[in-house]
Parts: C-alpha cells; sequence; structure tokens
C-alpha cells in the first residue's frame, strides 16, 4: 500500500540551479507566502493551517508542529524565541544540510512565518559546529534575507520585528536535545533540563521557546502556499508531507532523496537507491538514525516509512535516516559502534545514562572481543531495563533500544560470538 | 486540608512541598545524592525514585472517579518520578522502595550504576563513616556488581585551591559543589568538565578554587571526592566526638559542630541554623582550630623579678587580691572583651562594680567593608553586642589611648582581647600599672602582663554570644581542660574512643588537657578571697542571673536558648549603644 511516489516533485529541494541565491528564490516565488500572511493573515490563522496540515516534526519525536505552537503563552511585550534545531547529529541523519546547501532560504522564510504565527522576538538557528561550511553558507542566506527587508526590524513595511541568529555547536549530540540545545545557547554546559516547565513556558533565558527542526520550518511556507489540504494529501494519511529521507549503507546509490511520507522501505532500498551492493540480501534496516530500533531484513514486507507502520512492525520513523546493511553486516560490530558512539556522546548528568552508556559497550567490547558469555546476552538486556526512562532526556533510551533490538532481532549473531559456556547452579 | 499518601499512609501537607523534602520531613527514610535542601534541584542522581499518581477527578460530577471497591482510581504517571523534583498535589499517592517492587529495583539499578565507575576504595578514604554513598549503598544497593570491565580512571589528588583537594575518580557527579558556587557563594568557580563518565568538577585553567566558602562544598560532598587539605588523613571520622558550638572568629556567629578527638579539635563544620548561616560558614572559622589547639596559655604565669614564672592558681589569685588592695576606685581600669563571653564579661564586671570600681570599657574590633554581606562580617569579633548589652563604655583606639595616657591606672584589667596585637594600644601604656591578662592563646599583650590567667575558650566551656544581628547563642564545651570530665559533664559528647578508650591505650592521652578555668570561675574565686562570693557553680546560673538582671535578656536561659537555637534579643542593632 505504498504511496504514489513516482509522480512526486519535490518541493523541499526542487529541481531548480542555484537556488540558494536569495534573487533565483524570490523568483520562483520565494518570499511570496512571507508577504502574504503578513499582508493578510492573522497569526492564530496560521498556526490554525499548519495544525491542520498535521506537519509531524522531522527532529525525529513526530509531533504535531502546529499544536506545539499553539502550546505558547499569550504574549506578555517581553522577547519570545524559536530555536531551530539544525544540530542533526545522530548518525545516519544529514538530511538538514541539504536545505542549508540548496534552499536555505525556504527555511528562513518557514522561520519567519511561525515567528510571525508566535509572536516571537528572535530566531536561533542552531547548527552543529562539525557543518562549518553550512554554517557559513547559513550566514551567507540570512544576510541575504537580512539586506532585502525579510528580517530586521518592520517587515516588509507590516511593522513585525524579528531577528534571526546563526548560531554554531560545539560537537555536542546532546546538544541536538532540545532542552540542552536552549543551555548551550545560553553559553552553558549542555546538559538536558527537568521538565516540567516545558520550552513553552520557560524556554531561552526564562522566556516562551519553541523549538523545531529545520525541516519542519522549512515545510511551513509550502502549506501556506498549497494550503493543508494539499499537504495532508501527500504521503501517508497520520503522518503526511514530503519528507527527506537520508539513505546509507550498503545501497548502490545512497543519497537525500525527497519523496513523501509513507514508501515501502523496499522501494526506497531497490528503486529509488538501486538496490543493494553486489545484488546481496538485506540483512538489517535503521530506519530513522541510529537510535531507532533496527528492523531485520526479513521483516520489511510491506514496512512503510511513517509512524504507524514503523511502530507497528517495532521501531520509528525517527529523523528518515536509513540505514542499510546487507548479508554480510557483522550485527556485533555494528551494535558496538552504536554503543560507542552514546557512550562516547553522553553528557554525563544522569546516572543511569553515564554510567549505563559505558557498561553496554564495554559489555559489547568483550562480546566482540570474543571473550562474551551467554550471560551477557542477559546482563545487556538488563541493563537496557535499568536505563530506559530513568534520565531526564531520551538519550539513555536512545543508546538503549538499539541494544535491547539489536540482540534480540540478531541474537543468533551475538550468540555466535560468545562463549557457550555453562554455569553450575550454585 | 491538602492530602498525599505515601506508601498507604495518609499525611497533610500545606503549600507545595516537594515529595522528598516531605519525606523526609516526616521521618521517612529515602536514598538520594544530588538533592540539597540549599541548593537547585537537578534531578541528575535518579536516585530518589518513586512512583507517584494522582486520583482522576471527573469534572462532571465534581468528585473523584471511584472504582469497583469504591476506591479511588489513581493514574499512575508512566515513568519512575524523581521525588527530588516532584510537586505534592492533593490526592497524589507515593510508593517508594518499601512498598513498591519496582521502585525497590529501580533504586538498586542506579546505585550499580553509581558504583560502576566508584573506585570502592572505602578503607583509605576520609568520607567513610559519613559517606552518604557508603551508607545508602548498605541500605539500598546490590548485592555486588555485574560489572568485569576496567573502571574509567581519572586525575586523582588535584589541589583544586588552597584549601580543597579532588580526588575525580570517586566523583559520582551530583554537581552539589558546582550549584553551591553557582547559587550560595556567586563565584562559580567550579564547573564539570569532559563529558559523559569522564566528568568531574574542575577550575578553569589558570585558576584556582580560592572561594572563601570553599570547604563548604567538602561538607556537602556525598562521596570522598572533595576532602579538606588540611583535615584529609587526620582522623577518622568515627574517632571524634561531635560538638555543637558557635564560630567566634566573626560577629556572624555562625553556628558549628567542634570535631574533638583525645582533647584536640580535629575540624570544625558548619551546623544548621536557617535564621544565621543555613547550611554553611566561611573557611577561615574553620581554620579557628590552630587557635583551639595551638599557642594556649596553660596554668597561671606571674612576673618574678622581671621573670616569667608559671605558678599555682592560688599564687595567682592571691597576687590579684593583693594588688587589689587599696586602690582607689579610678585606679583600675577594666577592659572588658567582646572577644569573650557574655558570662565572663558580665562576671568580671559585677565583681568590680560591687567593689566600686567604674571604670569599665571595650573596643570593639569592627572593620568596615571587610565583610561581603553574607556570612562575613564587618565584625571581626563573636560579641560586641554583648558587651554593649552589659554596659562596658564603648571606646574607640584614641579614646583608650587618651584614657590611659590621662589617667593614674595603678591596675589594668584585660579580658582576652590582643589589644597590642591589634594596634588598639601602644605597648608602652601597659608597661607601668600592675596588669593582668585574663585569656586563652599567648600574644603580644599577654607577653606584657605581670599576671597571665589561662581562661577556657570557646570550646570548653559553656557560653553564650551576642552576635552582629543581636541574636544569642551558645556552645558547649567539646574539650575537656585539667578540670572537666567528658564523663562527669553531660553537655560533653563522648564518642567511642573516650566511651571506651583507658589510659593504657595508646589514642587516649591527657596531653591535650589545658590547666585553665573559665574567666567567671577566676573572679568567682577572688571575689571569694575578697567576701563577695556569689556562688555561681555554672555558665548557665549567671545567664539565670543576667536574665533576672538586665531587660534586654529577659526570659532567657540556656533551655530557651538551646530549643530555640539561639534567641534574638536585639529587635534593632543600629539603636544598640553602651549603657
Amino acid at each position: 500500500m505504498s504511496v504514489d511516489w513516482k509522480n512526486f516533485e519535490p518541493v523541499l529541494l526542487p529541481k531548480i540551479p542555484v537556488l540558494h541565491k536569495i534573487d533565483v528564490y524570490e523568483k520562483n516565488g520565494g518570499y511570496d507566502q512571507l508577504k502574504k500572511v503578513l499582508k493578510d493573515w492573522t497569526p492564530e490563522k496560521v498556526t490554525n493551517e499548519v495544525k491542520a496540515a498535521n506537519i509531524r516534526g522531522r527532529g525525529g519525536a513526530g509531533f504535531n508542529a502546529g499544536l506545539k505552537w499553539s502550546f505558547m503563552p499569550k504574549p506578555d511585550g517581553g522577547p519570545r524565541y524559536i530555536a531551530a534545531n539544525g544540530d542533526e547529529s545522530e548518525p545516519g541523519t544529514f538530511k538538514d544540510r541539504q536545505i542549508f546547501e540548496y534552499n536555505p532560504h525556504l527555511f528562513i522564510e518557514g522561520a519567519i512565518i511561525a515567528g510571525f504565527a508566535m509572536s516571537i522576538t528572535a530566531v536561533y538557528v542552531y547548527i552543529r559546529g562539525e557543518y562549518k561550511d553550512w554554517i557559513d553558507m547559513m550566514q551567507k542566506a540570512v544576510d541575504d534575507a537580512y539586506a532585502k527587508g525579510y528580517l530586521g526590524k518592520n517587515i516588509l513595511g507590516s511593522g513585525f520585528d524579528i531577528d534571526m541568529y546563526v548560531h554554531s555547536g560545539a560537537g555536542a549530540y546532546i546538544c541536538g536535545e532540545e532542552s540542552s540545545l536552549m543551555e548551550s545557547l545560553e553559553g552553558k554546559r549542555g546538559y538536558p533540563r527537568v521538565k516540567p516547565p516545558f520550552p513553552a513556558q520557560k524556554g531561552l533565558w526564562g522566556r516562551p521557546t519553541t523549538i523545531n527542526n529545520i525541516e519542519t520550518l522549512a515545510n511551513v511556507p509550502l502549506v501556506i502556499k498549497n494550503g493543508a489540504e494539499w499537504y495532508t494529501g501527500i504521503g501517508a494519511k497520520n503522518h503526511p508531507g514530503p519528507v527527506l529521507y537520508g539513505i546509507s549503507g550498503h545501497v548502490n546509490r545512497p543519497g537525500v532523496y525527497e519523496y513523501p511520507t509513507g514508501m515501502s522501505i523496499n522501494d526506497l532500498i531497490y528503486d529509488v537507491c538501486g538496490g543493494v551492493r553486489g545484488g546481496k540480501k538485506v540483512k538489517a534496516v535503521i530506519p530513522g538514525g541510529s537510535s531507532t530500533p533496527p528492523l531485520r531484513g526479513d521483516q520489511l514486507e510491506g514496512v512503510c516509512m511513517d509512524a504507524d507502520s514503523l511502530r507497528t512492525a517495532g521501531s520509528m520513523m525517527g529523523t528518515a535516516g536509513m540505514i542499510i546493511m546487507d548479508e554480510d553486516t557483522d550485527m556485533v560490530d555494528v551494535l558496538w559502534r552504536i554503543s560507542h558512539f552514546y557512550h562516547h556522546e553522553s553528557c554525563g548528568q544522569c546516572t543511569p545514562c553515564r554510567d549505563g552508556t559505558g557498561f553496554l559497550e564495554k559489555t559489547l567490547i568483550k562480546i566482540r572481543d570474543g571473550h562474551g558469555e551467554m550471560r551477557d546476552l542477559d546482563l545487556l538486556l538488563d541493563l537496557c531495563t535499568q536505563m530506559e526512562g530513568r534520565t531526564i532526556c531520551a538519550l539513555a533510551d536512545a543508546a538503549a533500544w538499539p541494544v535491547r533490538y539489536t540482540v534480540t532481532r540478531f541474537r543468533e549473531d551475538f550468540e555466535k560470538r560468545v562463549k557457550n559456556t555453562v554455569y553450575a547452579l550454585a | 486540608m491538602p492530602e498525599i499518601f505515601i506508601d498507604n499512609v495518609r499525611y497533610e501537607f500545606e503549600g507545595k512541598p516537594l515529595v522528598l523534602q516531605f519525606m523526609l520531613d516526616h521521618g521517612l527514610d529515602h536514598p538520594f545524592f544530588c538533592y540539597h535542601p540549599s541548593l537547585s534541584i537537578p534531578a541528575n542522581c535518579r536516585q530518589c525514585y518513586v512512583e507517584a499518581g494522582t486520583p482522576v477527578f471527573n469534572r462532571e460530577t465534581n468528585s473523584y472517579e471511584l472504582d469497583e471497591s469504591g476506591e479511588r482510581v489513581i493514574r499512575f504517571f508512566p515513568k519512575l518520578m524523581t521525588a527530588c523534583s516532584l510537586e505534592a498535589t492533593d490526592g497524589m499517592v507515593i510508593k517508594t522502595h518499601r512498598t513498591s517492587a519496582l521502585v525497590e529495583r529501580a533504586q538498586k539499578d542506579t546505585m550499580e550504576f553509581i558504583l560502576v565507575n566508584h573506585p570502592l576504595d572505602c578503607p583509605i578514604c576520609d568520607q567513610a563513616g559519613e559517606c552518604p554513598l557508603q551508607i545508602q549503598t548498605y541500605k539500598y544497593g546490590p548485592e555486588g556488581s555485574r560489572f568485569e570491565h576496567k573502571k574509567v580512571h581519572k586525575p586523582k589528588r588535584i589541589k583544586l585551591g588552597p584549601r580543597v583537594i579532588l580526588d575525580a575518580e570517586r566523583c559520582i557527579n551530583c554537581t552539589r559543589c558546582v550549584r553551591f558556587t553557582e547559587e550560595i557563594s556567586k563565584t562559580h568557580q567550579l564547573t564539570i568538565i569532559s563529558r559523559g563518565d569522564k566528568n568531574y568538577p574542575a577550575v578553569a585553567p589558570g585558576t584556582e578554587f580560592d572561594d572563601p566558602y570553599s570547604l563548604n562544598t567538602v561538607d556537602i560532598c556525598p562521596v570522598g571526592a572533595l576532602t579538606s587539605s588540611d583535615f584529609r588523613f587526620k582522623a577518622r571520622v568515627w574517632e571524634m566526638n561531635q560538638t555543637p558550638g558557635i564560630d567566634i572568629t566573626n560577629g556572624k556567629g555562625c553556628n558549628i559542630d567542634v570535631w574533638t578527638r583525645d582533647n584536640v579539635v580535629m575540624r570544625i563544620t558548619p551546623r544548621y541554623n536557617p535564621a544565621v548561616n543555613d547550611h554553611w560558614m566561611p573557611d577561615f572559622g574553620r581554620e579557628d582550630i590552630r587557635r583551639m589547639n595551638e599557642n594556649r596559655i596553660s596554668k597561671p604565669e606571674v612576673l618574678l623579678d622581671g621573670d616569667r614564672i608559671k605558678s599555682s592558681w592560688n599564687n595567682a589569685e592571691l597576687n590579684f587580691t593583693e594588688n587589689l588592695a587599696g586602690l582607689e576606685s579610678n585606679e583600675i581600669l577594666v577592659i572588658g572583651s567582646a572577644f569573650s563571653s557574655v558570662e565572663d564579661n558580665y562576671a568580671v564586671k559585677k565583681l568590680f562594680s560591687t567593689l566600686g570600681f567604674n571604670h569599665q570599657v571595650f573596643v570593639p574590633n569592627i572593620k568596615e567593608g571587610s565583610g561581603d554581606g553574607f556570612l562575613i562580617d564587618d565584625d571581626q569579633y563573636p560579641n560586641t553586642n554583648g558587651c554593649r548589652l552589659l554596659g562596658f563604655e564603648e571606646l574607640t583606639s584614641e579614646k583608650l589611648t587618651l584614657l590611659l595616657s590621662k589617667g593614674n591606672f595603678k591596675m589594668i584589667v584585660s579580658l582576652e582581647d590582643d589589644l597590642v596585637g591589634r594596634g588598639v594600644l601602644n605597648e608602652d601604656l601597659l608597661k607601668e600599672p600592675y596588669f593582668v591578662y585574663m585569656g586563652s592563646n599567648h600574644n603580644k599583650t599577654s607577653a606584657l602582663a605581670d599576671l597571665i590567667v589561662p581562661i577556657a575558650n570557646s570550646v570548653e566551656q559553656s557560653c553564650s554570644y551576642v552576635n552582629s544581628s543581636g541574636r544569642i547563642q551558645r556552645t558547649t564545651a567539646a574539650k575537656e581542660t585539667l578540670y572537666t570530665n567528658r564523663r562527669l559533664n553531660l553537655e560533653m559528647s563522648v564518642g567511642r574512643l573516650d566511651r571506651y578508650g583507658t589510659k593504657f591505650d595508646n589514642w587516649v592521652t591527657d596531653r591535650n588537657r589545658i590547666d585553665c578555668i573559665p574567666a567567671w570561675d577566676f573572679i568567682e574565686r577572688v571575689a571569694t578571697n575578697l567576701d563577695k562570693q556569689t556562688g555561681y557553680e555554672s555558665a548557665s546560673e549567671i545567664m539565670d542571673e543576667i536574665a533576672s538582671v538586665l531587660p534586654a535578656f529577659n526570659g532567657l536561659s540556656y533551655d530557651r536558648i538551646d530549643d530555640e537555637l539561639g534567641v534574638q534579643i536585639i529587635g534593632d542593632v543600629s539603636k544598640v549603644t553602651s549603657a
């Protein structure tokens, strides 16, 4: 029941040369939606339209963006912020980079419209520090938008003011988590905050703040242009819209592809990406970045890339950063590498994550090096139970899920590597 | 009144208490590390898990929904909650480790993780015996560890500052120390560096942790990561006696605990008093242990043909009375001391007033601008207001110098106050008259005395002080003198060594007992010789008398001071002047 993707024309990254230049963007209808909104629309109308479009957050959690906006309290005259999350650091995720490079003004326009809808005074664009070149590109785009009067004071004579700042991260995965992103923006150590209070009540510098993914905001001008009905007509029913699939791994043509949500994984692998390299079989697919549970190759039939279908299959949409692995892959090595990442990136604030991630990795190294024992597999699963849902942010879950589902779904790989030690009961 | 059910027991609460603090206030034991009542709540140790639920309220019927058996339907939070950050709401149901297997397991789980990278070097760790991690591991920890790998190694013995040393491996990253420097001392000197299990607290490169309150971080450290460079490896906590006292290095009068072993003061830690110092005290108050232990005057000393010799108490009394005999009322100057207690000052003042010698003065030691508005006061002495209330004439250094050079004083009696050392008096002024110095420590002033009377200091006797904000607080004896006995004085604490040690054990000696008595006791002996005895047998009797004589002290007694953690006896300090 895959969607009609063959006739889909890209809208987030349309095939227009040098679209990142503001003149080209304007020539192709750029900033028209902003003009329209500032002229005729009320903030409530924007929010309601976006809510009706059901843009589900592209950063991983999949929460309705318009609904999130409506959580903002009434303006009280003080500053209010948007923190646009471009920290994409999850292994397998590299979609926002394309927006920064090829269509930055779409995002900027979307952010300004979102700012209008929520009476925002400033937008912070938080981009991971490793994206040095893309930070420069984004800065250039923001400068251009200022020069044209789309940002700053009294935009297009409407009386609406908004500022946009491009901010570089310093190389921490955890700063992609919304509350530590705010801490990082404030110049503090990237430790996630305890909720409540939620960012809409107390965010950046204690003021109401909404955090949206870059791709989520880039969808906003499209919704304004074509209407919520058009948007909900694309892709899966409960998870509509175009989405940037970042596909990597053992496929012939890896890359970022824009297609509707709800595409069948097999279509993506075999038709979009030209199949698995060397004609091998798929062994495992991680559908949405390394923290989402991997699916077995023989589980894929009929599984589509939308929240409902993936939940049924036992995984999640995440960031749609898919990692495809062929039958030669050793899942012990894969899992060790993923665990190494989370061990390295745990901020160390909460105990279960700080010490649990290390415990997981060290146990996996033991298994990888051939010193593992059967009981270590049970230990791994037990440690996952001890970490899941026990920390301030979701990094402990992100570290535990791959372990839990790799060990349970690919248990034969692990059993092959461990000694068949038998312990006497004593 | 709103109600909360903890382990199936109903409690009532007011306001919006946090569940953990509420449980601790009601004597329900619950494990935690990062929470501290005076600091912000990071909820990072994840130790104080509880299951929490709220009753389902039906807005249409305006009542709680009930199940078939008539019990309220409780909707539990999907995840375990940290009690430290959870606000109590009406009807909330809390399940702790006592009633929930899940919570019990979760607490064990967290403890297992904390111990994964903890060195477990309790036998050589200073914190052992008073370590929340050690205590809670015994109470709530897992039976063993499943961790068979190499622990993370981090730097050890880092000198963070002049007074604090860090063992990063022991650190469990509760961030109490960091939050202390951010929220209480506001120096922002500490932060956590690195990431994940390599985290540990540190100072910025090129700086040091010289916060005037730095040692408080050692107190609140729930493990042995932060240790005091002064105290580390000096004593085990279970060998010491812990006795309440008052910090007398400052007008603030921080409440302290005095820790002694074999009658040597080993360390001083702050004692909680929300009205004065909360949980904190400045570092220099802790360095006061040197004054308590070292350079003490033991046994009276007299000048005999220019030589200073140790003398008997009888001889000291006789010397004192003989020199007193035949003096006119304007020939004696009594210098009280804002460094000495209310009782000592009162006893001195009363004797000389009875004898008709009314030149009774004191010189406060206030350094304008030296305070910080927090726990460091401009006033360098603990009892300035006490001296004012007792009616000593308050003089400046210049006025006292003038008085001494113009007057015709044959005898000067000074209570412990290093007048020469702190630049109040020129030493020449004290050479001519017969000079009696009653003090605990040798100093430049005592060096000039014709008679030195060794008196017990604030940790060797019960005595009270009126602090710079007008609050009277008292100490108890922590350290034995030659004439006091821990087992006879019921106020003194008795630690294990004292209880079970004998003179034949090598850890108990009599070396550290000073031959001194309280100043009021000496004055009483002199008064007896002069037939003016008052019959004082203890400082608390003197306080009872003061309370009946001086209006400001009305209604006071040691019991009341103890019960109320000190009593505010002056409403507006700025209006206090010497009577």
